[in-house]
């Protein structure tokens, strides 16, 4: 399999081998890892609660939006460069791995989530919002402040709350290899 | 004190004994553990990121502290109840582990200046505080908990 290659010459380039083998840098990496990801779904936790309407009500849900982001940024970057060089240490310990390839794919849903809420539904919210601002010079519409916000806002936020603690869970989970369905052992990857 | 028999009681209690025989419940706890951590980060940043002049900068002070402390008890609540099994199924393990202690003098000093320095300086009106004072509060509060995420994520690395 195509994939399998990949991840075997990524783990037999000298850098990656370097790394694997560097005294107690897997658990500092680790660690900032573990720490720069709490911080990052923290963030987005608390955003989605808003967006979600279960939380965090009395901050318009713009500035929630606006105001959090680049600090889901700088946080998103540092996680995802521990997690990077976690993974370019030891390829080959991934690979094979049922909860690294489902936190993948969750990863991938939680960012389809993300930027089609924005694309769409917030992107339309956000034009009304200036509309009626300009119309009525007025600093809010109902949905930013009141905490009713409009359903399709409310599933996109709950479904990034849910998809991110599945996406925590089975990071936790990478370290229990053999706690896997059946089906998938038998693919033989190892 | 020595609490080496206290920690080898633990190991033999019941609780000990379904976790360390049943082979999911250990990272069922492990896993509702590292989302009640997350939530209770985000509680924490955000007001400590206020604190800081960072983040929800809009609103008062005191609004987003108040939408925050249900999330950050009730994450602190569940990391106590799953951090509890924990503990107890690897008892002499934590013992024997320098980060065991940190984690738990800095929890302790934590949970110590949360509920008082941090709590004043979050309902003191905001005019009071002053440039530095909520600075101040804000960096320790980030760093104490910092320190104990460190310490516990060391436990199971480090020994």
């Amino acid at each position: 399999m195509s994939f399998r290659f990949v991840f075997e010459w990524l783990s037999e380039l000298s850098s990656s081998i370097a790394l694997r083998e560097a005294y107690n840098v897997y658990p500092w990496l680790l660690t900032s890892h573990v720490i720069s990801t709490s911080w990052f779904a923290g963030l987005v936790i608390m955003m989605d609660l808003r967006l979600a309407g279960i939380g965090n009500l009395s901050t318009p849900l713009v500035q929630s939006q606006k105001r959090l982001f680049p600090w889901q940024m700088t946080t998103m970057v540092i996680s995802f460069s521990t997690g990077g060089l976690l993974f370019y240490g030891d390829p080959m310990r991934f690979y094979p791995n049922f909860w690294f390839w489902l936190k993948m794919l969750l990863m991938l849903l939680a960012a389809v989530n993300a930027v089609t809420f924005h694309m769409t539904i917030y992107k339309e919210a956000l034009e009304k919002l200036e509309a009626k601002l300009a119309d009525a010079r007025r600093s809010w519409v109902s949905w930013d402040f009141s905490g009713v916000v409009p359903y399709k806002a409310r599933v996109a936020g709950f479904l990034s709350l849910v998809l991110w603690a599945a996406i925590i869970i089975s990071g936790r989970m990478i370290a229990y290899s053999a706690l896997v369905p059946q089906w998938w052992l038998d693919l033989g990857l190892d | 004190m020595d609490l080496l028999p206290f920690f080898q009681w633990m190991g033999t209690i019941p609780l000990s004994e379904y976790v360390l025989s049943h082979t999911w419940a250990a990272p069922i706890v492990q896993v509702i553990h590292l989302v009640a951590v997350a939530v209770f980060v985000g509680a924490l940043a955000i007001v400590d990121m206020r604190l800081l002049g960072r983040g929800l900068t809009s609103r008062p002070l005191a609004d987003i502290a108040r939408d925050a402390q249900p999330w950050l008890i009730g994450g602190f609540i569940v990391l106590l109840i799953t951090g509890l099994p924990s503990l107890t199924s690897t008892a002499l393990k934590q013992y024997y582990s320098p980060f065991f202690w940190w984690k738990a003098e800095a929890m302790l000093f934590g949970i110590i200046f949360t509920f008082t320095v941090r709590r004043r300086a979050i309902l003191t009106d905001e005019t009071q505080l002053g440039p530095y004072w909520p600075k101040i509060v804000g960096l320790m509060s980030l760093g104490i908990w910092t320190s104990v995420a460190i310490g516990a994520r060391l436990i199971g690395l480090m020994g």
